[in-house]
């Protein structure tokens, strides 16, 4: 059995380092981090191989350093990784990057499940999954929490607004998994060892983690990046100030502020937006 | 004609709002464009559905009424919609879905089919102008009149994104529930109902539900809270939010919320959480204790009639949008406002009138 699972870098926005004073991002200073999300799609990923021996791979899109999520998750027992590098993925929306990693999976070969993380922090969309379900001809499980195998088929459980729901899936099959599934386990010890080792061997590292470009993969390049992406980021806006008026208590006693505040209250209704 | 489509979405025959606040929303647009506003509902014995949708906006409803349509599965839900699509003349200039989990789940499916742009979980529309000079890609230059501006908040703490992909039709976008304004009801409004054809294959039905578990009602009413007190990062601990119960228990229908820093510290559970990956609330006054304002809480509350920040940091963006605040250590500030609401010195409904004397800043 074969599992892959996508995940991504992205800047961690915890860290203040790398956000300009207009509040974009600055993605060459901006600490990285693997998606938190994508944790939950690793964890999913690596049940199946420790309850049905999957094999597991990892796939990531993104510039040279998203090799660092790829040792992330050898640490935490991934056998082998694709690294989708390539500078013509510069401005990729997410039909793109579903193209893309389209062309990554079908390099990487014959599949069971492809897990997704639900969204990404950076990008927030939650498409990439199903636009790479619609490019690979196979359904898709969104939302899910848990699942097993039976024989040819997944069983999961999937989160909706109107309750959960158990579904039957065939296989192979996409899914994106819930941040109400499974939380990554520890690293294992072995996975640790591996990494150091491949740090070391620079012929194992290529064993075990392809780079790969979209030559490669054999992906047309007018369908990636800028010119393969029908939506553009026209304008970014600061957010306006609506009214902008605030009545603002400050520097009294607290006494005095919260009953200014309170008498104030009985105003409400008055308060037009 | 042009066309403005919109999926509305049901379950059990029920609409869900967010289809009447996507007509509210496309009706806006068609209007704008000249163009006609339409919907497609699908599922089994919803032959009531047009009427309702018809009196929200639509001018057509196109209907699917199956019983394999009955509950949402990704595949029959979206050869239906390509069908539907293929069948047209020209196809929509514009799509929207709802960004529920049914329509995140759909819409990308339907994007990526027809190759087209997809914009999601969007807090604004519009349509308007766009011009693209940059010769980074030739292809694409040019004046286009009639774009979807799709404007979302984008990562970043203060900042929203207006995206836009005139150069195919459909322009897509998924919206926000709780954001768009339904249209009031108007029983006389004509429209026309066509029924579609669903010719599912096998592999469409390949994916079977086997149960189906209601929700536990979800005791956390932020919905229909008329007063929320949320907290946030600042409150420190998960005991913080004790206060933040004892000061909603002060109000009548009250409910606690939370930012996504305090939740992700597991203060909180998730259902509590307001913003752009949680709720969307509008309720009458809205306490937002220890709560910078980023911009991702912020598309979540600040349609609330009335909104009191409490923050230690006079310039914290909070109090750009609040409409009260005080700045100060909330653990003094919630007990004292909660000893004076209790002494019921202060009337705890919004009823009454009075004289204000206090200082106006304007920050
Ligand atoms: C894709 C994405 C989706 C997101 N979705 C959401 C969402 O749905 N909801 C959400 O809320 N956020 C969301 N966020 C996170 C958002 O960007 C902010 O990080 C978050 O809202 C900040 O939470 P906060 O205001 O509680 O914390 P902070 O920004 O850390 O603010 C804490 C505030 O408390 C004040 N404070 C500290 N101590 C005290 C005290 N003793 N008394 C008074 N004031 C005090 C500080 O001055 C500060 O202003 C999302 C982010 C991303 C990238
Ligand atoms: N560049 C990428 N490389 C690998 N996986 C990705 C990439 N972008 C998105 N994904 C996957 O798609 C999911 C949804 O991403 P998004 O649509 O950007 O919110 C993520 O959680 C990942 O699993």
């Amino acid at each position: 059995m074969n599992s892959f699972v996508l995940i991504k870098q992205v800047p961690d926005q915890s860290a203040k380092a790398g956000v300009n004073a207009d509040g974009t991002i600055d993605r060459a200073k901006a600490k990285r981090m693997l998606n938190p999300f994508d944790c939950f799609a690793l964890e999913a990923a690596l049940q199946t191989k420790r309850l049905y021996g999957a094999t597991v791979t990892a796939i990531t899109m993104g510039p040279p350093p998203a090799i660092e999520i790829l040792y992330e998750a050898i640490a935490h027992g991934v056998d082998q990784a694709v690294h989708l590098c390539d500078r013509r993925l510069a401005a990729s929306d997410t039909l793109a990057t579903a193209y893309a990693l389209y062309n990554t999976v079908r390099y990487a070969g014959d599949f069971d499940l492809v897990f997704c993380g639900l969204q990404t922090t950076d990008g927030d969309t939650a498409q990439v999954g199903p636009q790479l379900a619609e490019r690979l001809q196979v359904p898709q499980v969104t939302y899910c929490e848990s699942f097993e195998i039976q024989g040819e088929k997944l069983i999961a459980r999937r989160v909706t607004e109107s309750g959960t729901q158990v579904v039957q899936c065939p296989l192979p099959a996409v899914v994106t998994v819930a941040n109400s599934a499974h939380r990554l386990a520890y690293r294992t010890l072995r996975g640790v060892q591996r990494v150091h080792q491949l740090q070391r061997d620079e012929v194992e590292r290529n064993q075990v983690i392809q780079t790969v470009s979209l030559d490669d993969i054999q992906a047309d390049p007018a369908r990636c990046g800028l010119k393969g992406s029908p939506t553009i980021v026209a304008a970014t806006e600061k957010v306006g100030e609506i009214g902008g008026k605030c009545v603002l208590f400050q520097g009294k006693p607290i006494e005095a502020m919260v009953s200014d505040l309170l008498a104030d209250i009985s105003l409400v209704e008055l308060v037009q937006r | 004609m042009k066309q403005v489509l919109i999926f509305a979405e049901q379950t059990a025959g029920e609409l869900r709002p967010v289809a009447l606040e996507l007509l509210g929303a496309g009706r806006q647009l068609a209007d704008k464009l000249g163009a006609s506003l339409s919907c497609v509902v699908m599922g089994t014995a919803i032959a009531h559905l047009p009427a309702a949708l018809i009196a929200a906006g639509a001018d057509l409803v196109y209907l699917a009424d199956n019983p394999a349509l009955e509950t949402y599965r990704t595949l029959p839900y979206r050869r239906v919609f390509i069908d539907l699509i293929a069948s047209m003349e020209e196809p929509p200039h514009i799509i929207l879905l709802g960004s529920t989990t049914t329509g995140r789940d759909l819409a990308p499916r339907i994007a990526a089919y027809l190759e087209t742009g997809l914009t999601a979980d969007c807090t604004e529309l519009d349509i308007g102008p766009y011009e693209h000079t940059s010769a980074q890609d030739p292809s694409k230059v040019g004046l286009y009149k009639n774009c979807l501006y799709a404007i979302r908040p984008s990562f970043g703490e203060s900042l929203k994104a207006r995206i836009l992909g005139p150069w195919k039709n459909p322009q897509m976008a998924t919206v926000r529930p709780g954001v768009m304004v339904a249209l009031p009801r108007d029983a006389t409004r004509q429209g026309t109902v066509q029924e579609i054809p669903v010719n599912l294959s096998t592999e469409d039905l390949g994916l079977v539900v086997l149960e189906t578990l209601r929700a536990v009602s979800e005791s956390v009413e932020l919905a229909k809270a008329d007063v929320i007190v949320s907290g946030g990062y600042g409150l420190g601990s998960t005991e913080g939010f004790v206060l933040m119960h004892e000061l909603a228990s002060c109000f009548e229908n009250s409910a606690v919320g939370s930012s996504r820093k305090a939740v992700d510290s597991g203060w909180i559970a998730h259902a509590h959480q307001v913003g752009q990956t949680g709720k969307t609330v509008r309720p009458k006054l809205y306490i937002a204790c220890g709560i910078s304002g980023a911009i991702q809480h912020r598309v979540g509350m600040d349609k609330s009639a009335t909104i009191i920040a409490i923050n230690r940091d006079a310039y914290a963006p909070i109090f750009k949008f609040a409409h009260f605040g005080i700045v100060g250590d909330l653990y003094q500030i919630i007990p004292e406002m909660i000893q004076q609401l209790k002494q019921g010195s202060v009337p705890s409904n919004f009823s009454k009138t009075g004289e204000t004397n206090v200082l106006t800043h304007t920050l």
